[in-house]
Parts: structure tokens; C-alpha cells; sequence
């Protein structure tokens, strides 16, 4: 009874949030943007297990977002294997990448491993760019439309991959929950705290790195299959794209709080709908207002609150007690 | 006959791949942060001198000083009211703090000078020097001419000025130079409005092969990391040996793969040494 | 430590409402109005394009609305909606809220021929059609309905690029054995110069370089150093401005001046012949369209935007009319209608004298039949209509040194 008052709050938000397309109408604009920022906050939530509980800042991980959209996209293409199958082989090829990664670049640290894994996205983008016979080349892959079959990950209403995102959300955010605990986010917490100290206690911070980083990049390859679907259409240049998905991932982690689990979800329900309100009145009459202001966002929270907006929340409401306590 | 040529053509961008990224390294040997907004100081170096050559007629590698002025100016601003409020931070703060700067110089230079491109007509852009049936690009050996200078009177800089020499006691032990009396808050500025301004200057003395967009900086900056990967973060001479490394290498992958490939080659380089020398692969072991 | 509380609970579903409050505000558009969507990069590299192929569809669009606007309607208005799509990956998004968010009627767009693709998957599933500019094979390769395409397909302009130039070649006395190919690897870049090999393997001529290079390339010296000792005789650059800048001038460096017949895109805007001034001179190039086609609306274009109309204005201000009169006849805001209308299009008077030849007809896959790519050339300020015979504005000249 215990247990299910404690997650009684998180459980009633997600069936507040599973809710929403009986509201909002089920083919409208409003409910592709709930979903968009869903989508995104999965897969910040996927890159704040690497970069906020392990630490190591990955400005590449477009790159896992991309084999796992990619895979199950040529897979569906060419052998007519369903999405969901490819997206568990998206997920499976993704974690070996970052495991053959993890050898060259996990010895390294802050700026530096940012600067490999960014090296890395390019990579990946430019194989797409150039391995035309399997990915189609420059042009890009699109997802023809078959009418609605869900077996292969294909409906006609927004409603339906609303649900489906909501579900990798939740289960994103599950995963980063248990990982935050226990043995594993006692470990994390310590290599974050102070790897040297870490292991000299005894921690094998090399193999936990490893799990988090291997685990975050199966779970970003799953958003990427998903958002494949989702959009239809993706080239090697979008979806291999440095600020378009990979500082974007971590912007929204990093905004919305990094390194806790309300965090991601709280900057994407932030971040999306902003940026779509901002493109939608803006893009008419001044080209780039919008991704100035976000710079500026970005900038202005590092500076005033590194800690994201879960943090500005208890420190709100401590001013509202000390003034109410005078 | 063509791999003389083409050490010609490398050794001639790679030096100016040189001055570019000695700023980056600079910066980093310094303040100790990797700032990815660098590239976007090297577009701003280049629109300073478009509209130099425009409103003044002055040529882009005379207007490359003014580069170099204006953007040290700005430079000295950033550090001074965004970077040093991080200088203690974690990695992270810094790191997305120069990528905010990243996005905001690039959209401000959208909003205010259009997504147009901008070339300037200067007669020795299509002129070269002919030796024995090679071609000297003439654009290509006034940037290096002028690359040289600068990087003469860098190392002159820092060798004999009280302020070079204090931005190098800064590089070498932060700790031991604050105790000897160096305003380090200072030299940190002075360091990073150096880095971008050389980095501008580059800008300007590119400007007449390379023409400006707001995006221009996105063509440079894994090309700028390279270098300065491979001469060794923080170095100086490195990033000067990194230049011409990677210039040759550029010119000579045309030789023997397709160029769409040249990128791939130099990530792959990228990586490689990042993983396994660190320390750069010209730095001495 | 990690688990949600009670007070961030508050955040969220503070948030979640604010942006419900924000997204569900009714669709604007009064009952006078025909609503059509412009979906163009504006930001991002490809925005200068964008800008112009937007300014195109407005100026058509004023114009019609001067005139009385759609009058099945009742005199009802066009109004455009503008979608900013600096790169693919935003197309989706935006072309859904243009179809749930504003109703439009349809949609023109784009100039990139990736986004089109992304844009025209949303339209097929919603039910809306497209016209397009845009050229890239696949876009009228997949069997869609709601698709249309007033320019001919890619490949189509790499082979007239080539067979234009054999027979300017002749008619200037030369006869071309070897050429090279140069192209940015992208869509476009791709499928033109696919276009181009097609075209020279039927006419028997050798490609001495194919070569793509990586878009936003910063030196050119290695490509122009191989074309150099290939000895080919005409170069075919597939190119946006700034590298067809740079091959040109490094060209020159190198003191080759054979024919330089250009891929459309960067070889004929204004910006081309501002960065290379007297050196862009004869320079040739294939083109959907040209200024020269309909002088009454390109000088209107001129007085208001300050610069030549641009093939991709050109086309783009095809498309509005098209689709307008599409609606015209359809007497329906209901895009199916509006569908039907387009597909059974036939139209020669008008802004059809965008296009060359002055005729829009979609056949099944609605690639416009009746289009076809011109060869225009740098003759003074402005790039002139050359070939084919019957809409050529002036003689080409053939390899007359470039410049000075």
C-alpha cells in the first residue's frame, strides 16, 4: 500500500498525460506538438543517463539517434521487417557502437570526450552521405504510407504515436530511475563526485561507464526509430544534425535540470512548445529570432541556474516560506 | 608533378588553417575550456573586413587587423561578462555556455546581415604564379604571407610583453602566477580576446577565396578541432605544425580518395589521436 | 532522491496547461479568404533561395487579389501562410500545423528537394496537395496523389545540361569528346549529375572526372588540379554559390578557360555575378526559367525586391497561380476538390509564362509535361535565355574567353 501512495503522484500524471488525446483533438497540430515534446524528452531523458548520472558530456549522440532510425528504416525498406522489429536492432547495433566508442574515448574526459563524440556523429553522417546502395545516399529515406497497421508501426491518427512515445517516455524514464538507484546510482554518484577517489574505492568506473553509456545509446537509437516514423522522412544531414538533435537532446536535459529525472521532461514540455509557438509567429517576419532566443535561454540558465528549472522550484518556495515566516 | 602541387596547395590553406586554430589552442591553453562558439568568431572577423573592403575599399588582408581589433574587443567582452562567471564551473556549465554562444552569434549574424552570401572582387583572386609548369594561387600565398607576420608577431608578443609573458605564466601553473602577482581575471580576458581575434584575422585574410554567410563558421569548425587535436590542445606551435598537418593531408586524400571522403579521413584521424595521444600528435612525448 | 515530487508535479502540469491555453486558439481565416501554405527555408544555409521563391508566390498572389481575387468564391482573397523549414527534419512538423492549425487549401514549397520530400509524406497521409518546385527524381517517383511538380525532374535537367551543350558546341565549332563533372553531394547535386552520366553515355562522350565533393567545401584546388590534367573540355559544376565561386576563380588561377556550363542553383542568381563581376561573363548554365520568359512580371518583381526575378521566384510564383486557379475551378476550399481541379490542370495563358514553353499539364504522376530546362547565359548584368531555339532571347556565344 506503501509503494503505491508513494508512486501515486507519478502514476496519476502519466494517466493525466496518457489522457490528453481524448481532450485535444486526435489529427490536430496541438497533439503532434504534446507528442514532439514527449519524443524529445525521451530521448533527453536517454542522454542525461550518460550525461548526467555517468557525467561524460556526448555532443554526438545524434549518432545513435540516426543508426537506430536508419536500421529499422532499411530494414522496413528492403526486407519488409517491421519497425518494431528494427527498432530492437537499431537499439542492439547502437549499443555495440557505443561499446567499440567506449574503447578509444572513455579514458577521456570533459571537453575532450565532447570533442570525440562529436567527431563521431560527423562520421556516422558522412558513411550516410556516402554509402549510397544501403542508405539511399544524400537524398534521404522516406516511410511510404500503407494505411493504418500497427504491426508495422504505421497509423493515421497523432493519437497513436502519441501513445507509443508516451510509452518509450515512460519506460526511458523507468530505466533512469532504477539506474539512479541502488548499486549502480551509488556508483555513478561517486564517479561524478570524484572518479579518482571512485576508484580507488574499488569501483570499476571504467564497466559502469560502459553500462550507461551502452544502455543510453540503445535507448536514444529506440527515439530514433520512432521519430522515423513519426516525421516519414529523414537524410543523413537532419538526422545526423549537431545542434538540430544532439546539443538539442542535452540543451533540453540540461535546461530542464540535468542529471534528474523530472529534469528532461520538464525542458522538453518547456523547450518544444516554445520553440513551435516562436517558429509559427515568427518564421514569417524574422528568420533566426527563434534560435537566438534559445541561445540566449540556454546562456542565461547556465549562468543563473546550472541546475535547471526543477531546481529554481524548492528554492521558490523556501523564499515564499522565509518571507512568510517574518 | 601533381604531388608537388599539391604539397604546394596544402602547405599554402594549411597555414591558414594554422592562424585559425592558434587562437582556439590558445584559449584552451589558457582558460583550460574547449569554446565551441570559435568558429562563429572567425565569421564575424569575416563580415568586420567585408564591410571594410565595401564602405572603406580596403583589401580583406589589410582589413584583417581590423578583424583582429574588433573581435579582440568583443572577445574581451564575452570572457568578461559570460565566460568568467563559469572559469570554476563544471565542464558542463562551460562547455553549453559557449554552445549558447555558438547559437546566438550565428542567428544574430542572420538577423542582422541576411542569410545572402558576401564575396569580395579583388583583382588577385584569379591570379597565380607559375613555376615550372606548377600553380601558386595567389589569394593562397598572400593569406600565408600574412598568416607568417602574425604569427611572428604572436611569438613576439608573448615572448617579450609583460602581458604575454603573463598569459603564459597563466597557461603553464595558474596557481604559481596569481602568487606572483599576475591579474589572472585579466589575463584570461586579454588571453581570450587574443584567441578570437586571431582567429578573426584569419577571417579576414581567407575572405577573398571563402565567401561570408551566417553559417560560414559550421564549414570550419571540425576542421579547426582537428588541427588543434593534432598539434596538441593548448599548444601554440602545435596548432601551427596541426595547420599544415592537416592541409597536406587534405590535399594529398584528393589524390588517393574520392573528396567527398576528405572529412572522413580527417575525423577518423580526429579520433584516433584524441583516443590515443591526447597530448597531440606533434607535441614531443 | 530522484523520484518525482509533489511540488515539481506542479511544474509540469503547469506548464502542460499553459500550453494547452496556448495551442487550442481556433483556426483563423475568415469565410472571404482562401488560405494556402508557403513552406521555404528562410533561415539556414538555403534561405536566400527560399526568400526569393517566397517573394515569388507573394507578388502572384497580391496580384491576384488585385485583380479580384478568386471569383468561384466570391471575390474570396488569397492569404498565404509562411512556414520557416530551414532543414528536413522541421518539415513535418510545420506542414502539419499549416494543414490542422491554419486549414489551408494547399500548400507551395519547397526549394530544397529533401524538404520536399519530408513536406509531401505529411500532405499524401492528411489529403492535401503540393506544388513543388523542387526537382529531385523521387519527388513524383512514388506513386503519390497529391503531388505535383511544375519543373521538370532532376535527371532531366543533367541531361539537357549536357545535350544543350553538344549542340551549342556544334553550332560554336567545336566538337566535345571529354567532359568532367562536379557536384555538391546532396539531393540536388546527386541527381543532376546522374543526369548528366545518363546523358553522356547515350551520346558516346567520355567523363574524364565525376566527382563529388562535401557541401561547404573550403578549397577547390585538388578538384580543379584533376579536372586540369584530365584535359576534359567542358566543365558541368553542380554547385550552390560559394563553391561555384570558388571552381570558377581557381579555374582562372589556373588559367583554364573552357566552357563552364553550371547546374542551375548558385550559377544564376544576382549574387554570382556580384562575386565574380566581369568573370561570370558567358559563363552558361541550364535553369528552370528564366526573367527574360515574362518581362511584365519580372520587372514588377525587380521594382519591388531590387534584384532580377530568379528561376526558383520564377516557378514558385507558377505554382501559387497554378494552385490558385486550381481553386478557381474547383470552386472549393476542400483540398480533395482543389486535387481533383490540379490534376486535370491544362493551362496555357497567364502566370503558366513562368514556365518555359508557357504550359502547366500534370500527367498521372503529376510531373508537369509540359515544361522543359532552358540554357541561359551571362550576357551584361543578367543571365539571357540561349536554347532551346524557340524561347532563346538572344545567340549564345561559345568559348569566348571568360572575362576580360
Amino acid at each position: 500500500m506503501r509503494i503505491v501512495y508513494r508512486y501515486l503522484p507519478t502514476l496519476s500524471l502519466i494517466a493525466m498525460a496518457a489522457c490528453l488525446p481524448l481532450v485535444l483533438n486526435p489529427r490536430g497540430n496541438a497533439l503532434r506538438v504534446a507528442a514532439t515534446a514527449l519524443l524529445f524528452a525521451a530521448v533527453a531523458q536517454a542522454w542525461n543517463i550518460v550525461g548526467g548520472l555517468a557525467s561524460q558530456i556526448s555532443l554526438g549522440h545524434a549518432a545513435f539517434f540516426g543508426i537506430g532510425a536508419y536500421t529499422s528504416t532499411i530494414l522496413y525498406l528492403q526486407y519488409s521487417l517491421s519497425p518494431w522489429v528494427g527498432m530492437v536492432a537499431g537499439a542492439l547495433l547502437a549499443i555495440l557502437a557505443a561499446g567499440l566508442l567506449s574503447v578509444p574515448t572513455f579514458s577521456l574526459k570533459g571537453h575532450y570526450f565532447a570533442l570525440a563524440t562529436l567527431a563521431f556523429a560527423e562520421v556516422m553522417r558522412v558513411i550516410a552521405n556516402s554509402w549510397v546502395s544501403l542508405t539511399g545516399g544524400p537524398v534521404g529515406l522516406t516511410i511510404p504510407f500503407g494505411g493504418s497497421n500497427p504491426l508495422l508501426f504505421q497509423f493515421r491518427s497523432t493519437a497513436a504515436y502519441y501513445w507509443v512515445i508516451l510509452t518509450v517516455l515512460v519506460a526511458i524514464c523507468s530505466v533512469f530511475y532504477f539506474m539512479s538507484r541502488g548499486k549502480m546510482g551509488y556508483r555513478l554518484r561517486a564517479i561524478r563526485e570524484n572518479e579518482d577517489a571512485a576508484e580507488v574505492s574499488g569501483i570499476d568506473t571504467f564497466r559502469v561507464k560502459l553500462w550507461s553509456a551502452m544502455i543510453s545509446a540503445g535507448l536514444t537509437a529506440c527515439c530514433g526509430t520512432v521519430f522515423a516514423q513519426f516525421t516519414f522522412f529523414f537524410d543523413p544531414d537532419s538526422i545526423f544534425h549537431m545542434s538540430g538533435i544532439s546539443i538539442r537532446m542535452a540543451m533540453i536535459a540540461i535546461i530542464g535540470g540535468i542529471g534528474t529525472l523530472s529534469g528532461p521532461v520538464i525542458g522538453a514540455l518547456f523547450l518544444i512548445p516554445l520553440e513551435e509557438i516562436s517558429t509559427a509567429f515568427l518564421s514569417s517576419s524574422a528568420a533566426g529570432v527563434a534560435q537566438l532566443v534559445f541561445g540566449l535561454i540556454l546562456i542565461v540558465a547556465i549562468l543563473i541556474q546550472p541546475q535547471g528549472i526543477v531546481a529554481t522550484w524548492p528554492g521558490l518556495m523556501q523564499r515564499i516560506h522565509f518571507r512568510r515566516s517574518h | 608533378m601533381s604531388f608537388i602541387q599539391s604539397l604546394i596547395d596544402g602547405i599554402l590553406i594549411g597555414g591558414v588553417y594554422g592562424i585559425i586554430a592558434t587562437g582556439l589552442s590558445l584559449v584552451f591553453g589558457v582558460l583550460g575550456l574547449v569554446n565551441f562558439a570559435h568558429a562563429e568568431f572567425l565569421m564575424v572577423g569575416m563580415y568586420v573586413a567585408w564591410f571594410a573592403w565595401h564602405y572603406l575599399g580596403l583589401d580583406p588582408i589589410l582589413a584583417a587587423p581590423l578583424s583582429f581589433a574588433v573581435v579582440f574587443l568583443l572577445g574581451y567582452a564575452v570572457q568578461r561578462h559570460l565566460l568568467d562567471r563559469v572559469m570554476k564551473a563544471s565542464p558542463t556549465a562551460q562547455i553549453f555556455l559557449t554552445v549558447g554562444l555558438l547559437i546566438v552569434l550565428e542567428n544574430a549574424a542572420l538577423v542582422i546581415f541576411g542569410s545572402g552570401f558576401r564575396s569580395v572582387n579583388v583583382p588577385y583572386q584569379v591570379e597565380s604564379f607559375r613555376l615550372a609548369g606548377l600553380f601558386v594561387s595567389a589569394p593562397y600565398l598572400y593569406a600565408f604571407g600574412a598568416t607568417l607576420v602574425v604569427n611572428l608577431a604572436l611569438w613576439l608578443f608573448l615572448e617579450r610583453s609583460w602581458i604575454g609573458r603573463g598569459i603564459r605564466a597563466v597557461a603553464q601553473d595558474p596557481m604559481a602566477a596569481i602568487l606572483s602577482g599576475v591579474d589572472s581575471k585579466r589575463t584570461y580576458r586579454i588571453a581570450f580576446g587574443l584567441g578570437v581575434g586571431l582567429t578573426a584575422f584569419g577571417g579576414g585574410v581567407i575572405l577573398p577565396y571563402i565567401t561570408v554567410s551566417p553559417t560560414v563558421g559550421g564549414q570550419f569548425v571540425v576542421l579547426m578541432f582537428t588541427v588543434v587535436v593534432l598539434g596538441g590542445l593548448g599548444s601554440i606551435l602545435g596548432a601551427l605544425a596541426g595547420g599544415l598537418a592537416v592541409g597536406i593531408i587534405q590535399s594529398f586524400s584528393a589524390l588517393f580518395f574520392p573528396i567527398s571522403l576528405q572529412n572522413l579521413v580527417l575525423f577518423i584521424i580526429f579520433i584516433g589521436v584524441l583516443a590515443f595521444r591526447p597530448q597531440g600528435l606533434l607535441k614531443g612525448a | 532522491m530522484y523520484a518525482l515530487k509533489a511540488s515539481k508535479l506542479n511544474i509540469i502540469a503547469g506548464i502542460l496547461a499553459t500550453f494547452l491555453l496556448v495551442c487550442i486558439h481556433p483556426a483563423f481565416g475568415a469565410d472571404n479568404e482562401v488560405t494556402i501554405g508557403i513552406v521555404q527555408p528562410l533561415s539556414g544555409p538555403n534561405a536566400q533561395f527560399g526568400i526569393n521563391a517566397m517573394h515569388g508566390s507573394e507578388l502572384v498572389a497580391e496580384t491576384i487579389n488585385a485583380q479580384g481575387g478568386i471569383k468561384s468564391l466570391g471575390g474570396a482573397r488569397i492569404k498565404l501562410v509562411v512556414a520557416d523549414v530551414p532543414t528536413p527534419n522541421t518539415a513535418a512538423a510545420a506542414t502539419q500545423r499549416l494543414i490542422s492549425q491554419n486549414k489551408v487549401v494547399g500548400i507551395v514549397g519547397t526549394f530544397v528537394s529533401s524538404t520536399t520530400l519530408g513536406v509531401s509524406e505529411v500532405t499524401e497521409r492528411a489529403g492535401v496537395p503540393i506544388v513543388t518546385f523542387a526537382f529531385a527524381d523521387q519527388i513524383t517517383e512514388r506513386g503519390y496523389r497529391y503531388v505535383f511538380q511544375v519543373s521538370p525532374k532532376g535527371t532531366a535537367f543533367g541531361q539537357a545540361q549536357l545535350k544543350y551543350a553538344i549542340e551549342l558546341g556544334k553550332a560554336g565549332g567545336e566538337a566535345i569528346d571529354k567532359i568532367a563533372i562536379l557536384y555538391e553531394d546532396t539531393a540536388y547535386g546527386t541527381a543532376q549529375a546522374k543526369g548528366l552520366r545518363e546523358a553522356a553515355v547515350e551520346a558516346g562522350i567520355k567523363v574524364v572526372v565525376d566527382e563529388a565533393y562535401p557541401l561547404g567545401i573550403t578549397d577547390v584546388s585538388s578538384l580543379v588540379n584533376k579536372v586540369r590534367t584530365s584535359e576534359a573540355k567542358i566543365v558541368f559544376p553542380v554547385s550552390y554559390l560559394n563553391d561555384s565561386l570558388l571552381i570558377i576563380r581557381t579555374m582562372r588561377q589556373q588559367q583554364m578557360d573552357i566552357p563552364v556550363i553550371g547546374g542551375a542553383a548558385g550559377y544564376i542568381i544576382p549574387d554570382f555575378r556580384k562575386g565574380l563581376g566581369d568573370l561570370a561573363q558567358n559563363v552558361l548554365s541550364v535553369a528552370s526559367s528564366n526573367h527574360d520568359l515574362y518581362p511584365d512580371l519580372a520587372s514588377r518583381f525587380k521594382d519591388k525586391y531590387g534584384s532580377f526575378m530568379t528561376h526558383e521566384a520564377l516557378m514558385h510564383a507558377a505554382s501559387l497561380a497554378v494552385l490558385a486557379k486550381a481553386v478557381e475551378k474547383a470552386g472549393s476550399k476542400d483540398p480533395e476538390k482543389v486535387r481533383d481541379a490540379l490534376a486535370s490542370t491544362d493551362d496555357c495563358d497567364g502566370f503558366a509564362r513562368c514556365v518555359p514553353g508557357g504550359c502547366v499539364r500534370f500527367n498521372e504522376a503529376g510531373l508537369n509535361t509540359r515544361a522543359f530546362p532552358i540554357m541561359v547565359q551571362w550576357q551584361g548584368e543578367e543571365p539571357v535565355t540561349v536554347y532551346p531555339k524557340e524561347v532563346a532571347r538572344a545567340a549564345a556565344v561559345w568559348h569566348a574567353k571568360s572575362g576580360r
